[in-house]
């Protein structure tokens, strides 16, 4: 029963982190309609970003971790802002949608180089002051950086919620997101809201890295480890819906640690894509059924 | 009538050119190629770093040349992995035309390329891939001075039988050739031995998080020792999450993990306190007091202000030892293939070489054993 209830608190953790990765996807694609392969990338920058401030401040003591968190949120942001305007946006003018999905291929594989010419190919040791630290109660137990996951997840998705639910910004994004045309007329600045999404989106994948770089093995690939999950979880969920990624992301979490328990390690993919594609052919629209006006 | 003048000059350089072209052309002639395939991106990437490092060092100290040769290395990033290493083996051996390639780190990549070198018949020198299918049954071309997985898997197996009083154990290890073949020998040792296989859990390179193996781990009941055999990232997640789990020395529990020639040194100081207690095979002895290896040691130093690992030593005798090839009289592929084959008293900074009829290294006194201390320094373990 111990473990059960184990591998159900791990499952649990592994889904939040994966809700994490996958927000900023949803999110881009609920409103674009595009999927941005460089979003791995920009949660590994992320990662490295709060590594090197806790370093900077602390000499690598673990101090200055919530600094990290933000400069990763902030570096993240600018990243993405920089991304649209300079690549993504004059593509989009182009009115071509093959061009922008090939140019977020190509922006993925030049961070990845940048990154790797920059930080080298070792592996860091990235240790939040919370790593170590072990929540205990009956015969289960949870780190305190996983527990900070589960709660920072929970948070952003609130705070996101909020955002598009009740202020002016979020629903003129919701907007663009419904109709770009209509929402142009009624007097809302299409592009700034897409200038805005990836803001945003790149904003919480660089989050995202300072969240999981004391789990992921931290390397310029890290984020790639975790895309290919994310996006089979956008996909469950219901590309672009929000609703959808969570309860994708909490699924594949609990599957993946059920199937550790019981199945293997190795069966972790057969299991999960399994699941995808049984999603595809089934229910095409995912969990949450995709409907454009509900998306974001 | 300048211009003439001029023509004629003219004329003549370009003649003197024609002439004495073919001269350097001739010394260039005299230079041993070596392609170096290496993974040089990707999780097995701090291979290929590390490896450069001792590459460029053993360059340095044959600069001069070797019975009249210099050497002359080109770099491919063979990725740790079969397809785009093939590609890279492709390119070297079209467009560079090496006399001998080094490399590749990974058993999978270096599988995917012994073909490529029996073909175009350059020889190979592996140092730092472990599957038995590499030697066995035995390819002309392809050359290994590392231990084996099934030298590597007898000798800890029996150890941990022997000495740690070991008799049950968990495999935990990753999806590949190398990591397959090293736990089932492991497997097959031990239990000959009579100890008892509890769990054999292997996984893919794309698994982050280890808690769910960690606490699967734990159910199984009283571990003695548990091999492990990943790439040092994931290395690092695995120990900390044994640790976390309080299966292991690390993090209180009963458990020691044990690996084999897969690690850098440095892990301990990376994965802290969770590798208390951890033994594994490292292939170079800091300690050992020859004076090559002092040499080696110091120089290394020198040049790059760090400590040297066993990969930068591996690296560094797999120059040497083509260097020694040399100066018996090697000049080219064939003539360095047949030289290695022959090769049976070489001493180099990892141990020595004497290889075999399958060309693998027979000797085992590559194999080092170290233990991570409480402070996260190491002892060396003579148990060989």
């Amino acid at each position: 029963m111990t473990v059960i209830l184990q591998q159900g608190v791990n499952g649990v953790v592994l889904g939040s982190l994966y809700v994490l990765v996958a927000l900023g996807l949803t999110l881009v694609y609920g409103v674009l309609v595009q999927i941005n392969f460089a979003h791995a990338d920009i949660v590994t920058l992320g990662a490295f970003s709060a590594y090197f401030l806790m370093h900077g401040l602390s000499g690598g003591a673990g101090g200055g971790y919530a600094a990290g968190i933000v400069v990763a949120l902030v570096v993240g942001g600018v990243l993405g802002w920089v991304m649209n305007a300079a690549v993504f946006a004059p593509l989009r003018g182009r009115r071509s949608e093959l061009l922008p999905l090939i140019a977020t291929i190509g922006v993925s594989v030049t961070l990845e180089n940048a990154m790797l010419a920059l930080f080298g190919p070792i592996p860091y040791a990235f240790d939040s002051p919370f790593s170590g630290d072990v929540i205990r109660f009956g015969g289960t137990y949870i780190t305190v950086q996983s527990a900070l996951i589960i709660a920072v997840s929970v948070m952003t998705i609130g705070l996101l919620y909020a955002f598009l639910r009740f202020t002016f910004l979020g629903k003129a994004l919701r907007a663009v997101a419904q109709n770009r045309d209509a929402a142009a007329l009624m007097g809302i600045d299409p592009d700034r809201q897409v200038m805005l999404t990836f803001v945003i989106a790149s904003a919480l994948a660089g989050m995202a890295g300072a969240m999981l770089g004391p789990v992921l093995v931290l390397t310029p690939f890290a984020g790639t480890s975790v895309i290919v999950k994310a996006f089979a979880i956008v996909i469950i969920g219901g590309f672009g819906n929000i609703d959808g990624t969570i309860l994708a992301g909490l699924l594949v979490g609990l599957i993946e640690s059920y199937t550790t328990q019981y199945l293997g390690p190795g069966m972790i993919d057969i299991v999960v894509f399994a699941l995808l594609l049984t999603m595809l052919a089934v229910r095409p629209t995912g969990l949450i059924a995709e409907k454009r006006e509900e998306n974001v | 009538m300048t211009q003439v003048r001029f023509c004629r000059f003219a004329a003549s350089a370009i003649a003197a050119l024609l002439v004495f072209a073919p001269l350097p052309a001739r010394a260039q002639d005299k230079i041993i190629k070596i392609g170096a395939l290496l993974p040089m991106s990707g999780p097995g990437s701090y291979f290929g770093a590390q490896d450069r490092q001792g590459i460029e060092l053993a360059l340095d100290e044959i600069k001069s040349g070797v019975a009249g040769y210099k050497f002359d290395v080109r770099y491919e990033d063979s990725s740790c992995a079969p397809l785009p290493a093939t590609q890279a083996a492709k390119r070297l051996l079209d467009q560079y035309k090496p006399d001998v390639v080094i490399g590749e780190e990974c058993s999978d990549a270096t599988l995917a390329i012994m073909p490529l070198m029996e073909q175009a018949k350059v020889p190979l020198l592996n140092a730092g891939s472990s599957s038995i299918r590499i030697t066995e049954p035995g390819n002309p071309w392809t050359f290994r001075i590392m231990p084996n997985e099934v030298m590597q898997g007898v000798d800890i197996a029996t150890h941990a039988f022997q000495r740690l009083d070991a008799r049950a154990a968990v495999l935990l290890y990753e999806n590949t050739n190398a990591g397959i073949g090293n736990a089932k020998v492991f497997n097959e040792t031990f239990t000959k031995l009579g100890g008892r296989i509890l769990a054999d859990i292997g996984f893919g390179r794309d698994i982050n998080d280890f808690t769910a193996i960690a606490t699967r781990v734990a159910a199984v009941g009283k571990i003695d020792v548990i091999p492990t055999y990943t790439l040092e990232g994931q290395g690092l997640k695995i120990t900390q999450a044994l640790a976390l789990a309080g299966i292991t020395k690390g993090g209180g529990g009963q458990a020691i993990q044990l690996g084999t020639i897969w690690l850098p040194f440095g892990f301990e100081q990376k994965a802290g306190k969770a590798a208390l207690g951890y033994i594994r095979i490292v292939q170079f002895d800091p300690t050992d007091p020859r004076a090559r290896v002092r040499r080696f040691i110091d120089t290394f130093k020198a040049k790059y202000k760090q400590d040297p690992t066993h990969l930068h030593a591996h690296a560094y005798d797999q120059i040497a030892l083509i260097a020694d090839t040399v100066n018996r009289g090697a000049r080219d592929a064939q003539s360095i293939r047949d030289t290695l084959a022959a090769t049976r008293t070489f001493s180099g900074v990892t141990g020595s070489v004497a290889f075999d009829r399958t060309n693998q290294n027979e000797k085992t006194d590559t194999i080092h054993y170290m233990e991570t201390l409480p402070d996260l320094s190491w002892r060396a373990l003579k148990w060989n």
